[in-house]
């Protein structure tokens, strides 16, 4: 029962990356692709998460935790030259 | 004893399948919604309600090992970041010159800072 949510879980995650995909290419703007490049780390992010407990392994985790950093990082960054247009 | 485990699987399956629910919505909104500033407000739930919420889970699965305690640092993190970082790509977007949809009814940054 637990192993099986789990799977479905990891499956769904499988999925969801699709519609930030469709964005990606689709989407009419440049903040379009950013959201969806975001939104698709984080999705990545989850699933490293549930990876880490399905496999009882922590260095899922670590690469869960530098992810996430470099996502912010990057939307930040891309959103300063978006608006100043200057990164620093 | 063994009560305490069953509730607290419980509950740790019930989040899980919360924040899979937040993960569904959002993947929803960015199919459908018609705009940069509506798919931002769908995608933001994903990094906040989605992410903390499974990590929430996977700490009450596994307790305070080095597991737990990563999952739910990585939890904190997204939900301190992904306001943020909205909040910036939303600002650089109007200011970049991205158009409301448009049945938009008003825009009041538009009148702040021009």
């Amino acid at each position: 029962m637990n192993s099986l949510l789990l799977d479905l879980s990891l499956l769904f995650m499988m999925v969801a990356i699709i519609p930030c995909v469709y964005r990606v290419i689709k989407g009419p703007t440049i903040p379009d692709r950013v959201i969806a490049v975001d939104a698709m780390t984080t999705v990545i992010v989850v699933m490293l998460g549930v990876y880490s407990y399905v496999q009882e392994s922590v260095f899922f985790m670590d690469v869960a935790l530098v992810l996430a950093i470099i996502s912010f990082v990057g939307t930040v960054t891309i959103s300063k030259y978006l608006d100043e247009g200057v990164v620093l | 004893m063994i009560t305490t485990e069953i509730v607290l699987e419980f509950f740790s399956n019930f989040i899980l399948i919360l924040g899979l629910m937040f993960v569904f919505l959002g993947m929803l909104g960015i199919l459908r919604l018609p705009d940069v500033y509506n798919r931002l407000h769908a995608t933001t739930k994903i990094g906040t309600l989605g992410a903390f919420g499974v990590m929430l889970s996977i700490l009450m699965k596994v307790g305070f090992t080095p597991i737990g305690v990563k999952a739910i640092t990585v939890g904190l993190f997204l939900l301190l970041t992904a306001p943020v970082a909205a909040h910036m790509i939303g600002r650089a977007a109007h200011r970049h010159g991205v158009d409301l949809c448009d049945i938009s009814v008003i825009d009041e940054y538009d009148k702040t800072y021009k």
